[in-house]
């Protein structure tokens, strides 16, 4: 078979592959595009928002407050932000319509030395430990059930979670459907798991469990720094809008799916909260190790087993929705220089960003081994916020600079500033109410990625190049990957 | 559907700013196997041979080169290495969680500290201990390394004999304090990771409770609540329907006006049996069980003499232990003295289970104390306790003498020791872990009962207020934990680095236990792990000063032993000779050795050795299996 009988069976095949969505820019697929993105765009943004967070842990939130009426009312207000800073973010991405995440934005309003340490913090900390952490989460709840009473052995939870990691790191440079189609099984599991939660707690509701109600302020601790705090924990379940965003970076039903989509996953957020409160009293639900489970223990008891088995799956489905948005991040920093040109090369048999796919796996494993869970996510968390909200401020300043820019959605300016003030704090609060070295090692970190920057980006030194070349090269034979064709403007 | 179709959507999500060539990509898109792949772009045409691999070369050129050997073979077994590592990762985790041995729970893993709550800490200046007092005190347990709280019973009582009979079973002394505060504790101390374990005492009730006021008027249901029989009167003085003793040595049949029958007691006349013949009466103690269980915490029950109910106590609390981490304890309290196969019985058996363990006096019922006596204390439990079930000790109660008082203050700190080096699970009375000693009182029970030394302040600061309700020891200046936590050398300091030793140590937490020496001074006996070859090595001196040979009673012992712990603080880190060990009276060392032979494998020792929840120690992996 030659390279003619490809093409031509190609063009046979052009007619009944319309679900192959590879040629996005054919007005045809465009169309289809249209068509499923609306009801399939909220499903993708209710599934990937809702990580597994709120099976195990909603008790930051209530822990802050104290009691049932605030806590629910952090929830739904969590939500109305998480919908502005996503408003934010539909506007910079159709005003600048390229993937990459923060990147691009960061890299029109500020230049490329903030876009550049985005990139360098983000491949090689938060982006793999967010990997990493996900998938020793997924360790420990899959194993647990086999250590009743005690924690499971760290060996195991290194295994499993370098298993994790391993295996999505296969599938996803194996195929991007393969993945997606995993992401769409695992996903409407954490639907299905969602639902039977709040329809339980409906009826219970129904049949007037409504004691932890009353009196639903009474005994509620609010101050500046306990509202503040119970955002903060409260805003990280929606964490997951951003990496939605990215998959829909082009979509035109992008501001009506998260105009829809992210209240919807407010709703679910309170509802599965009253749901858990119509079984547990505050005091329960705050010493429970793993909220749903004890749920599913009181309501379901006969089946109770599906729920862990079922959070198991929620959390195996945010580390591949993860790992594939995490790869375009990388190839795109590739493209852009900011890393070894190779991680932006595609994979010639599979259409997969192999290699950034394969870095990003490696690293993440090595995240796991020497990792606890906890210090991880001392680091992950106050540099996330950072560039969130530079991106903010990304575009209330190209409102000045970029005036010229066509801007399909704008949303009113108090809203991006709104935004970035929340993020301010989101910033300085864990660090004024607990200051810690990690903090300090995290920023010098990020500043580190100047020196970099100014050696090999800037600079280009010439010994590195004479380094990268070859290398470059055999690997590219060896993975068999290319660089991509013609980037678009 | 729209699943499926979402999968187009990420896809573009992907591609599609890529623009790529897509006349060739598409179909080789198709193609997601490797090895398909590989047939397929057999590169045929080669229209350009002057062709050189380049970094960043386009697809065209790459395909040329890309399926020379070197690098399809590479790449292949590349390939199959990761897959075979994903497969093994996955083994692997599969073979340690089928390996790994049943991991302690929560009341195996920990000593449990028990407190009498009168006597704790008062919070509201009576001169009562209460619950507030005990939540106040949580981070003294803590500070033992202690994880489980045995508060005695605080049920609403008369207080005639100390709390043991309840009047209500539903209710908190006010004493004590109120329902309220008893979910706070609670609260408190599930938030502190600790559990708590609280008294049940189903065998009888006050002559208060509401049921003995309405059996004795033959109410409904409650007619039989209690066991009831015709007794004769005759000159004033009632004739018992048989001759049974209470345990305080009277008759245990007490006449009653008011039904003009005789009401049985094993204990006080203020204390009538239930009578458990009657259905209503276990659903009653079931339902106290249920509506306590709710509460989240973990029981244990004194004085059942019908092990059926103890079946079905242990079965009403497996429902409330379905949860993850929420196990209910059941200890049972049942004094056997003389009879230690009758104890044994409440550990059931192995198609039923009774009490997770019956509480083990043997150490504190000892008559007379040597090396010997313990030893025997030691051997009776562990040779007759069923195979597969967990041991415990305890040292003192709420109803013997403190040790100081029982067999002398010299030997406070070694049976401090004994207590926390044996297998199983330890049960220390409040104030053991800073020596406190009985006071003078003519009431039989009370003496042990004194309030907790907490500081040198006035009443030892268990109390603001002006007195308690008993006297608090007067050697409260030297014998408190303020005082204690700051000299190292000290009852406290002991406790603490036992427990932490404890812990930390595999061996101790579950090894073997083997019975090595015992004299009429010292009791020597070691704890190992299978594939460990740290060894742990008791000498603790019961008797008069003494100096063992420890070579002559071990084969392979190495000649020298380091002291981790000893009684005597400035021993620690010693290295002793294991032909001359010289032991003070009352002194305890734990000596730690490194032997490729522990004791268990020797066959002059078979049948001296026990162990309890069995597992080995891997080195390479740091974690334990079983099957070895």
């Amino acid at each position: 078979m030659g390279e003619e009988s490809l093409k031509r069976r190609k063009g046979e095949d052009k007619g009944r592959e319309d679900r192959q969505s590879i040629q996005s820019h054919e007005p045809q697929t465009m169309n289809l595009q249209k068509q499923v993105g609306l009801i399939s765009g909220i499903c993708m943004i209710v599934g990937t928002i809702i990580g597994s967070g709120i099976f195990v842990s909603p008790k930051s939130v209530l822990a802050n407050v104290e009691a049932v009426g605030p806590c629910l009312t952090i929830w739904a207000a969590c939500g109305v932000l998480a919908t502005l800073g996503a408003l934010c973010f539909a506007e910079l991405g159709t005003m600048i319509t390229k993937s990459g995440g923060e990147y691009p934005y960061l890299m029109e309003a500020f230049g490329p030395i903030p876009a550049f340490l985005f990139s360098w913090t983000s491949l090689l900390v938060t982006k793999p430990s967010s990997f990493a952490i996900i998938c020793l989460s997924f360790a420990e709840y899959a194993s647990a059930p086999f250590y009743p009473g005690c924690d499971p052995p760290q060996a195991v939870i290194k295994c499993l979670a370098a298993a994790a990691i391993v295996v999505i790191t296969i599938v996803n440079s194996l195929s991007v459907k393969l993945a997606s189609y995993l992401q769409n099984f695992l996903t409407a599991a954490k639907m299905i798991i969602v639902t039977i939660i709040i329809v339980s707690g409906i009826v219970l509701l129904a049949q007037g469990k409504t004691d932890n109600f009353k009196d639903s302020f009474k005994g509620s601790k609010i101050s500046v720094s306990s509202i503040s705090l119970a955002f903060y924990n409260g805003l990280w379940a929606y964490d997951g809008c951003l990496t939605a965003f990215n998959w829909f970076t082009l979509s035109l039903n992008l501001p009506l799916s998260i105009i829809i989509g992210i209240p919807l996953v407010t709703v679910c957020y309170v509802l599965i909260n009253v749901s858990y409160f119509t079984v547990m009293t505050s005091t329960e639900l705050l010493q429970s190790q793993a909220v749903a489970v004890t749920f599913g223990d009181r309501v379901l008891y006969p089946a109770s087993w599906i729920v862990p088995l079922f959070v198991v799956f929620s959390t195996l489905g945010s580390a591949n929705g993860t790992c594939f948005t995490a790869g375009r991040l990388v190839y795109v920093a590739g493209r852009e220089g900011h890393v070894l040109k190779i991680l932006s090369y595609i994979s010639v048999k599979h259409l997969t960003p192999a290699p950034a796919i394969i870095f990003y796996g490696a690293i993440a494993i090595i995240y796991v081994i020497p990792g606890d869970i906890n210090s991880l996510i001392n680091y992950f968390s106050f540099a996330v916020w950072i560039f969130y909200g530079l991106t903010v401020l990304a575009l209330i300043v190209m409102r000045f600079t970029r005036k010229e820019l066509e801007r399909p959605i704008r949303v009113p300016i108090i809203i991006p500033v709104i935004v970035t003030l929340v993020s301010i704090v989101l910033v300085l609060a864990p660090i004024i109410s607990a200051p810690e070295l990690p903090y300090l090692y995290c920023t010098l970190f990020i500043l580190s990625g100047l020196i970099v920057y100014a050696l090999f980006v800037h600079l280009k030194f010439r010994w590195a190049q004479k380094i990268s070349k070859p290398i470059t090269m055999h690997l590219q034979m060896l993975l068999e990957v290319v660089p991509e064709e013609d980037v678009p403007e | 559907m729209e699943l499926s179709e979402k999968g187009g959507i990420q896809n573009n999500g992907f591609v599609q700013n890529e623009d790529f060539e897509d006349k060739e990509m598409a179909t080789s898109s198709q193609e997601e196997m490797p090895k398909t792949c590989s047939v397929d772009v057999e590169p045929v045409a080669v229209e350009e041979t002057v062709l050189k691999p380049y970094a960043g070369m386009p697809k065209e050129v790459l395909l040329q080169f890309s399926s020379q050997a070197r690098y399809r073979v590479t790449r292949e077994i590349l390939f199959w290495l990761v897959i075979a590592g994903a497969v093994v990762l996955v083994c692997a985790t599969i073979a340690i969680i089928a390996l790994s041995p049943r991991c302690l729970d929560w009341w195996q893993a920990s000593p449990i500290y028990q407190i009498y709550p009168r006597s704790f800490r008062d919070s509201n200046m009576d001169g009562n201990g209460d619950l507030k007092g005990i939540q106040e005190k949580l981070d003294h347990i803590t500070y033992l390394n202690i994880k489980t709280i045995w508060i005695t019973s605080f049920f609403k009582s008369p207080l005639k004999d100390l709390g043991y009979g309840a009047e209500d079973f539903y209710d908190i002394d006010p004493i004590f304090g109120s329902m309220t505060d008893f979910e706070n504790l609670i609260a408190a101390i599930h938030d502190k990771g600790l559990k708590v374990i609280m008294d049940l005492i189903p065998n009888h009730t006050s002559d208060k409770h509401r049921w003995f006021q309405l059996s004795r008027n033959r109410t409904g249901k409650y007619t039989d609540y209690y066991i009831w029989q015709d007794c004769r009167q005759a000159a004033g003085s009632v004739i018992p329907p048989n001759n049974w003793v209470s345990v305080f040595g009277n008759s245990s049949w007490e006449f009653d006006d008011v039904r003009k029958q005789c009401y049985f007691h094993q204990f006080g006349k203020e204390q009538p049996d239930l009578n458990f013949r009657n259905a209503a009466v276990q659903q009653e103690i079931h339902e106290s069980i249920t509506a306590y269980s709710q509460l989240y915490h973990d029981y244990t029950t004194t004085q059942v003499g019908l092990h059926d109910i103890v079946r079905g106590f242990r079965h009403t609390m497996d429902e409330f232990s379905r949860e993850p981490g929420r196990y209910r304890f059941m200890g049972s309290d049942d004094d056997e003295k003389e009879d230690i196969e009758a104890t044994m019985m409440y550990y059931g058996t192995t198609f039923i289970q009774e009490a997770d363990f019956p509480f083990n006096f043997n150490l504190i019922n000892m008559k007379n104390l040597s090396g010997n006596s313990v030893s025997e204390a030691v051997n009776s439990w562990m040779q007759n306790m069923p195979a597969g079930k967990w041991p415990n000790w305890a040292v003192g109660s709420p109803n013997a003498a403190r040790i100081s008082t029982r067999i002398g203050k010299e030997y406070i700190n070694v049976m401090n020791m004994l207590l926390l080096t044996l297998p199983g699970t330890p049960v220390t009375y409040y104030g053991e872990e800073i020596g406190m000693e009985n006071i003078a009182s003519e009431n039989a029970t009370l003496p042990e009962k004194s309030p907790m030394q907490w500081d040198g302040k006035a009443n030892a600061g268990f109390t603001e207020g002006n007195s308690s309700w008993l006297p608090v020891n007067s050697d409260y200046q030297s014998v408190n934990v303020e005082v204690q936590s700051a000299w190292s050398n000290s009852s406290l300091g002991l406790y603490r680095a036992l427990t932490v030793l404890r812990n930390e140590e595999l061996p101790l937490n579950r090894g073997w236990l083997c019975h090595v020496w015992n004299d009429s001074d010292v009791f020597v006996y070691v704890r190992e792990l299978d594939g460990m070859d740290r060894v742990f090595m008791m000498v603790l001196n019961f008797g008069q000063e003494a100096t063992t040979d420890l070579q002559a009673r071990v084969p392979n012992l190495p000649s020298e032993a380091v002291v981790r712990l000893s009684t005597h603080f400035s021993n620690a880190g010693k290295v002793v000779n294991t032909k001359l060990i010289k032991t003070e009276m009352g002194e305890g060392l734990v000596l730690q050795y490194k032997t490729a032979k522990p004791v268990h494998t020797m066959e002059a020792f078979q049948g001296k050795c026990f162990v309890a929840e069995k597992a080995c120690y891997s080195k390479a992996l740091n974690l334990l299996y079983v099957n070895c």
